[in-house]
């Protein structure tokens, strides 16, 4: 349908504005901020690393491991689901725009895949949270911790950064190499994509149909989801960008892009903490409690630190990943095969001993409005995200903290 | 197209930030004027590259898509 823009019909044009360029970053990050208020307004905020972790726990109990029979199956699994139609959102953008296929990268890259998913994995479990979990929901849920998070992360993707550096000056080979790529659009062709989108998003709205009758609460997931994969795509929404770019390039669009869905998603969650929206079925303390994790500040500052370490050498957080799973980025398939794996081996073996290191004021929740009322917790968030504003488009005019 | 290629960067089946890593990289050796071909898979890099582009003051001279999904950019160092 886009191949002869001429004689495109209105619908034709319509769909192109969508699917012929990438979006604006900060159109990825204010509908994903909305999507975001809506999913909490309905039962809770947007995560990911739950839904990783579900998926390995359904994979150890298919393979019959002790230990993992209580796993919720994913079909029964909001975040579970969640997180497979981010992927599929993803797929149907990259399809719509002929974006999709197979890219299979050099043996390197896919090692570094591979230990990218496994530090995410355990920097999730040990942090409680991903880089959606406590940041991109936990910071506007005004969590102590979540704050604490992020400056994990920082100190992560900087020292991550430096590696892949070091990497290429001493080891081009390591990213260098055999790459293939299967099922590209051919220039110009590619109808079978459009139309393998089409069909996807047929199964998709059936699909969430069919929960509608016994769990409403899913099918909102379902559809959610599924529109925050294909926003995700075709904005690029990245956040390991957010963080990695500045000083990379002196790029700022990705971190704008984030900061502005942080906004907009802090002025929604503070409006539904504060006058207790969806408080029918719980207290309203569990309302104001949610998203804000038992883990301020040591467990928020490792989790951090190591789960910023692996998404900048996987090239994908959380999110980043799932939708370059649906793209069809082959290393982004091995790390999300590394986090999913060996999150709840982790989460079993390894976080009861860390939890255990840090002593109880270590890993408490820490919810900011307790000690600032809402208007200095709101404030405070706000200070930190212009502050932030200010230090990528100083750095970005200066080149301080660039690196190319 | 009779230009001139001084080195190419080869970035098939690399994924974020891995290309936008090797053009930097490999710009920052060229003397001005020289050019940088550059092949890639990764979609990102059509809106990466172009951006980078504007604020380093690199020019790029030319685009193409090329069969197997492969995109490919001719890049003049200011």
């Amino acid at each position: 349908m886009a191949d002869k823009p001429k004689e495109q019909g209105i619908f034709g044009q319509l769909f192109g504005t969508f699917f012929t360029k990438h979006w604006p970053v900060w159109v990825g990050g204010i509908t994903l901020g909305l999507l975001n208020i809506l999913l909490f307004a309905i039962h809770s905020p947007w995560g990911a690393s739950g839904g990783y972790n579900n998926w390995g726990e359904n994979i150890y109990k298919l393979l019959g491991f002790a230990g993992y029979e209580g796993a919720t199956a994913t079909g029964a699994s909001l975040y579970g689901m969640l997180c497979i139609m981010l992927i599929l959102g993803s797929f149907m953008g990259a399809l719509f725009s002929k974006e999709f296929a197979l890219r299979i990268p050099p043996k390197g890259e896919m090692i570094k895949g591979l230990i990218g998913g496994v530090l995410m994995a355990f920097g999730a479990t040990i942090g409680m949270g991903c880089t959606i979990g406590s940041f991109f929901s936990g910071v506007p849920a005004l969590s102590g911790g979540a704050l604490i998070f992020t400056i994990g992360l920082f100190v992560g993707v900087i020292f991550s950064l430096k590696y892949l550096m070091w990497e290429m000056e001493h080891f081009p080979q390591f990213s260098s190499g055999k790459s293939y790529i299967w099922l590209a659009a051919k220039p110009g062709k590619g109808a079978w994509q459009v139309w393998s989108g089409w069909i996807l998003f047929a199964i998709i709205l059936i699909v969430a149909w069919k929960y509608s009758p016994f769990n409403p609460v899913m099918t909102w997931f379902i559809l959610i989801g599924f529109f925050m994969g294909m926003i995700s795509q075709r904005s690029r929404f990245c956040i390991v960008k957010a963080f990695r770019d500045p000083f990379m390039t002196g790029e700022t669009d990705g971190s704008t892009g984030v900061m502005a869905g942080l906004v907009v998603t802090l002025v929604g969650f503070t409006a539904i903490k504060y006058f207790g929206i969806g408080t029918g079925e719980v207290s309203l303390r569990a309302r104001e409690m949610t998203w804000v994790f038992p883990h301020f500040w040591g467990r928020a500052l490792l989790g951090g630190l190591v789960f910023g370490l692996g998404m900048t050498v996987a090239g994908g957080c959380a999110v980043g990943t799932l939708w370059r799973v649906g793209e069809g980025q082959i290393k982004l398939w091995i790390a999300a095969l590394g986090f999913l794996l060996v999150s709840p081996i982790s989460n079993r073996f390894v976080v009861p001993y860390i939890n255990n290191l840090f002593p109880p004021e270590m890993r408490f929740r820490s919810f900011l409005p307790d000690y600032l009322g809402y208007t200095g917790a709101f404030v405070l968030v706000l200070a930190v995200i212009l502050l932030w504003y200010w230090f990528v488009k100083w750095n970005e005019k200066t080149g301080r903290f660039t690196a190319y | 197209m009779e230009t001139k290629i001084d080195q190419t960067v080869d970035c098939k089946g690399l994924s974020c930030p891995m290309p936008m890593m090797k053009v930097a990289k490999a710009m920052k050796d060229l003397k001005s004027g020289q050019v940088l071909e550059m092949l890639g898979t990764d979609p990102g890099t059509k809106s990466d590259l172009p951006k980078w582009c504007e604020k380093t003051g690199n020019v790029i001279l030319h685009e193409e898509n090329l069969d197997g999904g492969v995109f490919r950019y001719l890049i003049r160092k200011s």
